[in-house]
């Protein structure tokens, strides 16, 4: 079977590996690559990345499985995790999440339907000062109301559309 | 293990070995069993369940002049741990004083059952572990009677998830103590396990393809502290406290593991006996209390009903049913007409009593020729001389010694002895792995060695000049020669190229140190012993005498040559387990009795004689071999029949030197083992484990008597040589495999191979194959067999590895040139 | 005198009401908890209450009953766990009729009816088999082995109401 990862990025791949000792010490940050690749850690990404690791596939699925920013489940394009937790849900963020929820018509952790946004809610993600806040794939979103939230969330529709138009 | 701590438990003083565990040491010498659930003694500590809680302390000491100071009652003043200590990860060290026996530690132990029942089903009633489960026993030892949690918050989990095909997962018992992800990473090396999610939702998963993909998942079953793990084979057979634990040896390969056989009375076995699982024994000295998937599942043909059951002789040219009596009767006839032309050959797995009786008959009627089957591995002789020294253990080797793996694929062929090295590898042990093309042992190795396949003695006298001199300079070295892409005299010239090496270098005469050599089938030694050879086999092929007897050695479906000279032969009498080629061939073929049936003994590689007891209810008419020949001697005059094996093996003691001493009862000894598991205990699972039939005593070598041995001349033989377009096919062992002693237990089906044969991937280049591709292998310009084409890297250049005992049709026993056609 | 003191007692006695049962057209009410002969119960849909756990085996002081336990799967299903009796044997020459099987069985599967009229030609046929200690199917239960839709029996213990 074709390692698909290591033909694609055969050159990030090489600086991680390079960093350590152990060829298996490089198996979180060649995990981000396969998300990145896949939108998910399927199947075909662990056994690519354990094939570069020097690992047993269970052992990769372990690890996949403990940390939570990695995928274990094919999610939307845009991957919102908005904080709920108590300084935030003093400024309002339960119902801002229930807003938005409300405004996707999705359920907590649930994907929209042409797959463009997952939203969960999740613990403290340490910008307190700036609530209600959110994380998209990674990226801080600050002081949001819902009329923000409406704009961003149109100009990442408009950024999926035209990938996926590019991708044709 | 020479010094010694002074340690105090519950206020009494115990010396004990500096550097170990203090569970164990409480364990063994103060009798006090330290609760545990994740802790195990053949595996590293992790403090994980936190059941072993006790008060520790020390002794303290005068900082400067180093003396013990004393309270007001002049006893040693203890300063204690603030708070209690897991006691399985520490190690004793001097002035160590722990207490077991007071309320916080029971209540601690309270607490942590407590906690671990807060979503454990109590599914008990019907649960496989349900009687010997040590979170049962815990539970009722040490548990608080009732629980301050709410019972409707449970969670519900699967119960029934296959971790491949032999073992089941049951995610709501599993009280997370990665005892078997452990087994498998430490011990095993396939670490096919592991924990995915974290917190409450963390569960046992394999993502290997098959999944649990190893030969030794069903110890993860015995060493699961709960009935988390389940096997397919037992599932739901009986309740522990049914059964009756019987103690015999494995059948299939040379380790001889040690094996308790579960019986029961069945229905469907027509209310008698019967195996309802295979379960390990301790002996540490043979296969600690680890057996392979292939012993434990491997037990179905000893009750198959393709069985022969009931005599069978010619007559008008037809087989038909007989008594017991006709049929002794014609087959005396057949020994008198004769007239003294009379050969036998035994098959591997022949226990020892058989095998005397056999050569007291052949020998009683002028005939002398013993052959051994299959005749691939030579070289018991020089095993018998410079084998490992008496008192060897693998467990044993670390730090400091050697092992040389050479021309065989353990893991394949004995893999007990893989497990056992594997874990020498771990501990320091210099290992080094000489084959023609990559084995799993290579991922365990210090330095691998390539030779080309038929060079392996050439290889073994020419060893890189860095690795001899490791080897040589070792303090104990073991060498395990097998034959694997050898002929007869190549496998004679490795033994004895081997042999030279031990010889020279002095590994010999002592404990840990000789020869090894993976002998097919469980009595290998044993023929030796008894006189039986593979050079005599070779023999009776080139000259077939009137009459052969054949026991338990399915020839024709070992070698496909066999047919040639078997039909020269006049008279085949025949003894097996199952109706074969042979015995329909033969004059008259007679049931004889598997291991599970009878008594014997049965010699393993390490030449430890090893009892076996009577277990099932037998099949048939059939009877245990050594009968059917001790009743022919009478019947031709050579003196009264023995009514037992105990009787029979009297008489070896009597006759065969090397097993002087020998009697049964000397055979049953059994010794408190380290480390205690089973018996009494609460918490090492399975009451299988405890060792009361007996470890079996090792035949002693002519070096460790102390007797002259000597180099001897190696003759390197000429090894066929492929021409263009040709290959070399190589047999190799596979262990799960479709012979007949192993073909009826379906349920280890899904992971037999289908048939293939691995090539090169330069020569599938040249012949435009790829992998998944059906190919015919022709060998020997006439045996022809279509197999799968595998180009997986496991084959050399030139050579194609075909696996032994896959196809339906035989295969040669040896390496020949062939061709390879895609199909 | 005393002939006649002895007369009277004998006519006194002639004019009461007989104490004698006509056995077996007769039968004298059983106490509630008498203990005859074994029962296996069901479920009102027909699923065996018998999980096959052997308890009662375990239990039993005579060693009476013999018991093998199978697997359940969905497409033939005998009780709702996940394990059955494939065998269910009771030597009733062996039983003394204690009753422990019944305090032993964690799904009131077993219990001791009021049946007593146990006799036998052959010992043979003292060993009762699961055909003939089950309970007919209850009104609107299925026969076992039923088939049923995955998913619906997941538990190893069955949670269910008790036939009435």
């Amino acid at each position: 079977m074709a390692n698909t990862l290591a033909e694609k990025y055969a050159e990030r791949i090489q600086h991680h590996l390079s960093k350590y000792p152990d060829k298996r010490s490089a198996v979180m940050p060649l995990l981000y690559i396969a998300q990145e690749e896949y939108g998910w850690l399927s199947p075909q990404g662990i056994e690519e990345v354990a094939e570069l690791c020097d690992m047993d596939p269970t052992q990769v699925k372990s690890i996949a499985g403990f940390y939570t920013m990695y995928r274990e489940q094919p999610k939307g394009k845009f991957w919102l995790h908005v904080c709920t937790d108590l300084p935030c849900a003093l400024k309002g963020a339960e119902t801002f999440y229930a807003d938005l929820l409300a405004h996707l018509g999705i359920e907590d952790g649930g994907t929209t339907e042409d797959g463009t946004f997952t939203v969960e809610h999740v613990m403290c993600l340490a910008a307190c000062d700036r609530a209600p806040m959110l994380q998209c794939n990674f990226h801080f979103h600050e002081h949001l109301d819902m009329d923000k939230m409406r704009e961003l969330l149109d100009q990442w529709r408009k950024e999926a559309e035209a990938y996926a138009n590019k991708d044709v | 293990m020479s010094d010694k701590v002074k340690i105090i438990i519950d206020d009494i003083e115990y010396e004990v070995p500096a550097g170990s565990n203090l569970v164990d040491m409480a364990k063994w010498y103060a009798d006090n069993d330290i609760p545990v659930f994740c802790y195990h003694p053949k595996m590293e500590p992790v403090g994980m369940c936190r059941m072993c809680l006790v008060e520790q302390g020390s002794i303290v000491k005068d900082r400067e002049t180093g003396e013990v100071v004393l309270d007001e009652n002049g006893n040693p003043q203890v300063r204690w741990f603030p708070k209690l200590q897991t006691a399985c990860t520490q190690i004793v060290h001097d002035g160590m004083v722990i207490r077991t026996n007071t309320e916080a530690v029971k209540a601690a132990r309270e607490n942590v059952v407590e906690f671990l029942l807060t979503s454990h089903p109590l599914d008990c009633p019907i649960c496989d572990k349900g009687g010997e489960c040590p979170l049962q026993n815990l539970t009722m030892a040490h548990g608080p009677g009732t629980s301050r949690m709410n019972y409707d918050d449970k969670m519900h989990l699967d119960k029934h998830v296959p971790l491949g095909d032999l073992i089941f997962l049951d995610e709501e018992r599993c009280i997370q103590c990665a005892r078997c992800i452990r087994f498998q990473d430490e011990i095993v090396g396939d670490d096919v396990l592991a924990f995915h999610e974290r917190g409450r939702k963390l569960q046992i998963i394999t993502n290997s393809d098959p999944g649990f993909d190893t030969y030794f998942s069903g110890n993860t079953t015995d060493i699961c502290p709960v009935g988390a793990l389940t096997t397919a084979d037992f599932r739901f057979g009986a309740r522990p406290w049914e059964l009756t634990e019987v103690p015999s040896i494995c059948p299939h390969d040379a380790a001889g593991s040690n094996i308790s056989l579960s019986v029961r009375l069945d229905r469907d076995f027509g209310g008698r006996a019967m195996i309802k699982r295979v379960m390990p024994r301790q002996n540490e000295y043979v296969n600690e209390i680890w057996i392979s998937d292939k012993t434990r599942f491997g037990h179905h043909f000893t009750r198959s009903e393709d069985r022969l059951k009931k005599p069978m002789i010619k007559k008008g040219g037809v087989l038909t049913e007989a008594t017991w009596d006709e049929a002794i009767r014609f087959v005396v006839d057949a020994l008198k007409a004769a007239d003294g032309s009379v050969a036998a050959i035994a098959g591997s797995s022949t226990p020892n009593e058989d095998l005397w009786t056999l050569r007291k008959l052949v020998e009683g009627l002028g005939g002398g020729l013993l052959g051994a089957w299959t005749p691939t591995h030579a070289g018991a002789d020089l095993v018998a001389q410079v084998g490992v020294g008496k008192g060897t253990n693998l467990g044993d080797l670390g730090q400091g010694d050697a092992v040389l793996i050479i021309a065989t694929d353990l893991e394949e062929e004995v893999p007990i002895w893989r497990l056992r090295l594997k874990q020498a590898a771990d501990r320091g042990a210099y290992l080094v792995v000489a084959n023609a093309r990559k084995t799993r042992m290579d991922d365990f190795a210090s330095d691998t060695v390539r030779y080309d396949y038929g060079q392996a003695a050439h290889a073994m006298q020419n060893l890189d000049a860095a690795i001899a001199k490791k080897l040589k300079e070792a303090n104990n070295l073991i060498i395990v020669a097998g034959a694997e892409g050898l002929t007869l005299d190549g496998s004679r010239a490795l033994m004895q190229a081997a042999a030279n090496f031990l010889i020279e270098s002095g590994h010999i005469g002592k404990p840990n140190n000789g020869l090894l050599s993976p002998f097919p089938g469980a009595n290998g030694m044993g023929l030796h012993y008894m006189g039986f050879s593979p050079e005599a086999t070779l023999q009776i092929m080139q000259n077939p005498p009137k009459l052969l007897i054949v026991n338990q050695a399915e020839l024709l479906a070992d070698d496909p040559f066999a047919a040639e000279w078997l039909n020269k032969v006049e008279t085949i009498i025949s003894l097996n387990l199952f109706p074969d080629a042979v015995s329909n061939m033969a004059a008259a073929a007679l049931p004889i009795q598997s291991f599970a049936e009878r008594d014997g003994t049965f010699t393993n590689g390490e030449r430890r004689v090893q009892r076996f007891y009577m277990a099932q209810g037998p099949m048939g008419e059939a009877l245990p071999a050594w009968q059917v020949f001790s009743q022919l001697s009478e019947a031709l005059g050579q003196g009264h029949a023995k009514l037992s094996a105990a009787a029979v093996m009297k008489e070896i003691t009597e006759n065969v030197e090397a097993f002087a001493g020998m009697r049964y009862k000397e055979l049953a000894r059994v010794e408190r083992q380290f480390p205690d598991v089973g018996g009494e205990d609460l918490y090492y699972g399975g009451t299988a484990y405890q060792n009361k039939g007996g470890l079996g005593v090792q035949i002693e070598t002519s070096a460790d008597k102390g007797e002259a041995v000597s180099v001897g001349e190696v003759k390197l033989p000429d090894s066929p040589k492929p021409k263009k377009g040709q290959v070399l096919v190589v047999p190799v062992a596979q262990l799960f495999n479709r012979q007949s002693t192993f073909k009826p237990s379906v349920l280890v089906h899904p992971r037999v191979p289908q048939p293939y044969v691995e090539i090169n991937s330069k020569d599938a280049a040249r012949m435009n194959i790829k992998t998944g591709d059906l190919v015919e292998v022709m060998m020997a310009d006439q045996i022809r067999v279509t197999v799968q084409a595998h180009v997986n890297g496991g084959a050399p250049e030139g050579a194609a590895v075909l696996p032994r005992y896959l196809t339906d049709e035989a295969t040669p026993m040896v390496l020949t040139v062939g061709e390879i056609k895609k199909v | 005198m005393n002939i006649i003191r002895g007369f009277m007692t004998t006519f006194k006695h002639l004019s009461e009401e007989p104490v004698t049962l006509q056995y077996p057209e007769q039968v004298r009410p059983f106490q509630v908890r008498f203990k005859g002969r074994h029962h296996l119960r069901r479920y009102e849909n027909g699923l065996e209450k018998c999980i096959g756990c052997a308890l009662c085996a375990a239990a039993c002081p005579a060693d009476a009953i013999w018991v093998e336990a199978a697997e359940n799967t969905d497409e033939a299903r005998y009780s709702p766990g996940e394990r059955y009796a494939k065998t269910y044997e009771i030597n009733m020459l062996r039983c003394i009729f204690c009753g422990y099987c019944e305090d032993a069985c964690p799904t009131q599967a077993i219990e001791l009816g009021h049946e007593h009229q146990l006799s036998f030609t052959d010992r043979r046929d003292a060993i009762y088999t699961k055909d003939m200690l089950i309970d007919p199917v209850p009104e609107g239960g299925q026969d076992t082995p039923q088939q049923v839709e995955p998913g619906v029996f997941t538990r190893s213990i069955p949670v269910m109401p008790d036939a009435k």
